[in-house]
């Protein structure tokens, strides 16, 4: 949680330290590590209540599309909540329909849901179809370090968020759902709605991230919007850094990001190889994640 | 009538292959009990022997088939020994990060030695034809379609009558029990993982003749695979050929029925897994 | 006394070549894990150790990856240019990209030379931006080489299209155009959308059979190449020719017996007979031991020699005075000559190459043969053709 506090604070900070010639590469970079880290840290909310989503993609998709079409008309911030309300009324209406699935027969239907999503968009006139959709920038250009700022923004709601349902009584609820749902039952937990608020909340999340992504990158098309691609990227993340935690996704993100362009630069063709490798290494020797190397310390320090 | 009868065998021959690739999928996570996601990238090697055996030796890819499944059944069970069997008793999570980096690494590095271009094999059969009426298709895809049904046959077999098969599903159904016969655990997971690579790498020589060879080639199927099981229910292997063949037709029907159709085929086959999915989870309770 | 003069006349004499040469540092943004990338970073290297062979210009190279992806390019761009410091950038790919790259180039004003990107998107994109030297047709150039093909095929007899198109932005992009162009030609022309790489054509083509077109035309990549010209034949569609649209063709197509007499577009051909075409296959055996048949690597090639002629004219590492030398540059090249003029729509002001450069070929007997245009054509067209 410190960690949490002094990553975030680091984000906050970066654009003034003075970081040379690199700046202008790192701030990019971070950008894109932030929303991704923002998208892990969504999935996670959703993974502690048991349910494995590969439909990230398609929330982070639909809030992209939503938001890149609204800005025009209402103006970046109203945009962004638009964007994540789309994803929150998709993923009620998801919820609803697949609330009885479990493991991977929730995960299947959830891609199942993507992959039909993406179709839509695809099929669709006023979404550009396949050729694609030029977005406006943040607040239409006018401060160099807006789209920066609403990465980090959307960053500390995704944190915050985490933290705070960890610290709330839904957390128990999450975990006894997780843990089986008929003993949850059995305590009282009502596990119908848990389930649904937190599906919710986590694709309101996902919405908000995918919104920040079209300012930055200007143009949208279903095959990269809608990718199975971010789908994984958000199972991948949380996983590598440990699971249900905040510090987990945030620090993993902001590390297999980092790690993945460094490769790209450092070694270029085959770069992939070394980074299936750490994935594989990580579960063999870390299965907690990277949590449990300070999970380990903080025992040791106990004992 | 014609289009018709011509439309139902387009989606039965194409159901051939989505039941293979399904099948050895279906073996790992039904029996050792893993999402194996590098199951594409074994198809993916599969297609690879045989072209490297085509281009290197001119040898015949219907030769290779049996060569192929050798190989596989050798990297599977590399594969369960070294990777799969550390992490047996983890979360389903982790197996999953565990073989979704194999797939990465795999893809790589084939991408590495061979580059990222497309390849082709090329035999006097490929665009075979057998016609009957006003019906034709093509002999590879049938030839294919009668295999995987022999090969599903064998295996359904080996199941149902052999004392291993019995003792496979036994492992399948409980993992504890079966150590308490005297079954050993750990050689039928062997086993059955070898079996599930050797699946995928037939399946990799058909693509190589059917399609082409490419670091990406196992990508498309693995991914309808994993759809396909988790229509017939995780682990009831009998399940994958019909829902394999009730995937392909819905594709084949759309595609000549509809106008256009051929950009809805993804779609229409995920809609029918979800419908079939969430109509099963609500009428079972 | 005489040493002295000696050694100051060596001196006078390092200076001067020093002087004489002037060294750029240039970024180069390629997809290099797919096939177009790896061959276009070939040929703008094969360029560049010629241009540097030369003595009077040094160009550097700084390569890196675009991941063929938005979220990759974006941050690779900012590094070319604020960390490796360099004026001039060679990249620009897939049109998608390119597009995404649009805001970044504008922000860090680099001399943008685009290899590829044929997509109107772009053009629309980059209209305001001066520094922008578009090499590859656009794909209005690409639809009308296709459409005076497809006038000679009318000429000959054909009259019904069955376009198959693959739904992402490469195949969908100048879908109804083509329609369109090809209805105001006579044809009657049926479209069908696939997914690439699905393998599975049987059923779309079973939808055409009713339609018994004379052409079959396919918009996709090289992976649905085999499985078209296989269920084809499967199906029992016998058109009376297959004509191709993909960016590359699979490696061995050609020994296949199904490609044989399959017909497609490209900007050149290893056996392209003009001077520099055969300098270029001479240069690139011998660096690299083998030959391709990616235009994109005599693409890299031209634009890394453009290039050289001119730092070479400027005598400057400025990239305005080598914008403005670039310009004026006239050449001959494998794809024929070129030099920038604006764009036909008048939004880019230098564009390269057109509508020209291209030419059609078919299979024919285990090679690829040019077809058409007559003038450039090496054996006269088969069709109908044999499927």
């Amino acid at each position: 949680m410190i960690l949490a506090g002094v990553l975030l604070l680091l984000a906050l900070v970066l654009p003034g330290l003075p970081l040379g010639e690199w700046r202008a590469f790192l701030l990019d970079t971070a950008q894109f590590a932030f929303l991704i880290s923002g998208l892990a840290l969504a999935w996670d909310l959703l993974a502690r209540t048991g349910q494995l989503s590969l439909a990230h993609g398609a929330f982070f998709g639909l809030g992209a599309y939503a938001a890149a079409l609204s800005a025009p008309a209402l103006g970046t911030v109203p945009a962004l909540l638009v964007g994540g309300a789309v994803a929150t009324l998709s993923s009620l209406l998801l919820g609803l329909a697949t609330l009885r699935l479990q493991g991977m027969y929730f995960a299947i239907a959830t891609l199942a849901f993507s992959e039909v999503m993406r179709t839509l968009v695809l099929k669709a006139q006023f979404t550009g179809g396949s050729i694609g959709l030029p977005v406006q920038p943040a607040f239409g250009g006018a401060y160099p370090l807006g789209g920066y700022y609403l990465a980090v923004a959307v960053l500390v709601i995704c944190t915050l968020a985490s933290l705070l349902l960890s610290k709330s009584r839904l957390h128990f609820a999450m975990a006894a759902t997780r843990q089986g749902e008929a003993v949850a039952r059995v305590l009282g937990v009502p596990v119908v709605r848990v389930k649904l608020v937190t599906f919710m909340i986590s694709a309101f999340l996902a919405g908000l991230t995918g919104g920040v992504y079209a300012m930055k990158t200007l143009f949208l098309s279903p095959y990269d919007a809608f990718g199975l691609g971010r789908a994984v990227e958000a199972l991948v993340i949380p996983i590598f850094g440990g699971l249900y935690t905040t510090t987990g996704p945030l620090l993993g993100g902001l590390i297999i990001v980092s790690l993945e362009t460094w490769l790209r630069l450092r070694i270029g063709e085959g770069y992939l190889v070394v980074y299936g490798l750490v994935l594989v290494l990580t579960i063999l020797f870390l299965p907690k994640g990277l949590m449990s190397l300070f999970a380990r310390r903080k025992g040791a320090r106990h004992a | 009538m014609d289009l018709l009868l011509q439309t139902l065998i387009n989606g039965i021959l194409a159901a051939g292959i989505y039941a293979l690739v399904a099948s050895g999928l279906a073996l790992a996570v039904g029996v050792v009990g893993i999402v194996n996601f590098a199951h594409g990238e074994f198809s993916m090697i599969g297609a690879f022997v045989s072209y490297l055996l085509f281009v290197g030796a001119g040898i015949d890819p219907l030769i290779s088939l049996g060569l192929a499944a050798l190989v596989l059944f050798v990297v599977g069970a590399i594969t369960y020994y070294g990777l799969i069997r550390p992490v047996l008793a983890a979360p389903e999570l982790n197996q999953m990060l565990l073989t979704f980096g194999i797939s990465v690494a795999l893809q790589n590095i084939a991408l590495l030695l061979f580059g990222a271009d497309t390849r082709v094999v090329s035999t006097s059969y490929q665009g075979a034809t057998i016609t009957l009426g006003g019906i034709s298709f093509g002999a590879p895809p049938f030839a294919a379609f009668v295999l995987s049904v022999g090969l599903l046959g064998a295996l359904y077999w080996f199941l149902g009558k052999t004392r291993l098969g019995f003792a496979v599903r036994a492992v399948a159904q409980n993992r504890l029990a079966p150590g308490l016969l005297g079954i050993e655990t750990q050689q039928i997971y062997l086993l059955a993982f070898g079996l599930s690579a050797a699946l995928a790498g037939i399946a990799g020589v058909m693509l190589s003749v059917m399609l082409y060879a490419s670091p990406t080639v196992g990508f498309a199927y693995t991914l309808k695979a994993f759809a396909i099981i988790v229509m017939a229910g995780l682990g009831n292997l009998r399940g994958v050929v019909p829902a394999a063949i009730t995937l392909a037709l819905a594709e084949a029907f759309v595609s000549t029925y509809v106008p256009g159709g051929g950009g809805w085929v993804e779609a229409v086959f995920f809609l029918v897994i979800f419908v079939a999915l969430t109509w099963r989870s609500w009428r079972l309770s | 006394m005489k040493k002295v003069l000696v050694v100051l006349l060596a001196v006078l004499g390092l200076a001067g070549l020093a002087l004489a040469q002037t060294t750029v540092r240039v970024g180069v943004l390629l997809p290099i894990s797919t096939v177009a990338g790896k061959a276009a970073l070939n040929g703008v290297q094969l360029g560049v150790d010629q241009v540097n062979a030369g003595g009077k210009v040094k160009i550097e190279l700084v390569v890196v990856d675009d991941g063929n992806a938005p979220a990759a390019a974006v941050p690779a761009l900012t590094k070319l240019m604020t960390v490796d410091r360099v004026d001039i950038v060679i990249g620009g790919l897939a049109s998608g990209v390119t597009f995404a790259l649009s805001g970044p180039v504008k922000q860090y004003n680099p001399l943008f030379l685009c290899i590829g990107a044929a997509s109107s998107v772009v053009e629309q994109a980059f209209s305001d931006y001066g520094r922008f030297f578009h090499y590859h047709p656009w794909d209005y150039h690409n639809v009308a080489a296709a459409l005076s093909f497809f006038k000679s095929l009318y000429d000959g007899g054909a009259r019904r299209v069955a376009i198959l198109y693959e739904d992402g932005p490469f195949g969908s992009a100048g879908i109804q155009t083509y329609r369109q162009q090809l209805q105001n030609q006579g044809y009657t022309v049926q479209a069908e959308p696939f997914k690439s790489g699905s393998g599975s054509f049987t059923a779309i083509l079973t939808r055409l059979k009713s339609f018994r077109p004379d052409i079959l035309y396919w918009i996709g990549y090289d992976v649905d190449a085999l499985p078209i010209a296989a269920q084809t034949r499967q199906v029992g569609l016998e058109p009376k020719l297959i004509y191709g649209a993909p960016p590359a063709w699979p490696l061995g197509f050609e020994k296949n017996n199904l490609s044989n007499d399959v017909a497609g577009m490209t900007a050149w051909l290893p056996s392209v007979a003009n001077n520099e075409s055969r300098r270029f296959v001479t240069l690139y055996r011998r660096k690299y031991n083998e030959i391709t048949d990616e235009y994109m690597a005599p693409m890299g090639y031209v634009i890394a020699l453009s290039l050289g002629k001119a730092v070479e004219a400027a005598n400057s590492a400025d990239k305005d005075r080598i914008a403005a030398e670039l310009a004026k540059v006239q050449m001959d090249t494998p794809f024929g000559p070129l030099s920038f003029k604006p764009s036909d729509t008048g939004k880019t002001r230098f564009q390269g190459f057109n509508q020209s450069i291209w030419l059609q070929f078919q299979y024919l007997e285990g090679s690829r043969r040019p077809v058409f245009p007559a003038n450039r054509a090496a054996r006269p067209l088969r069709y109908p053709g044999n499927y």
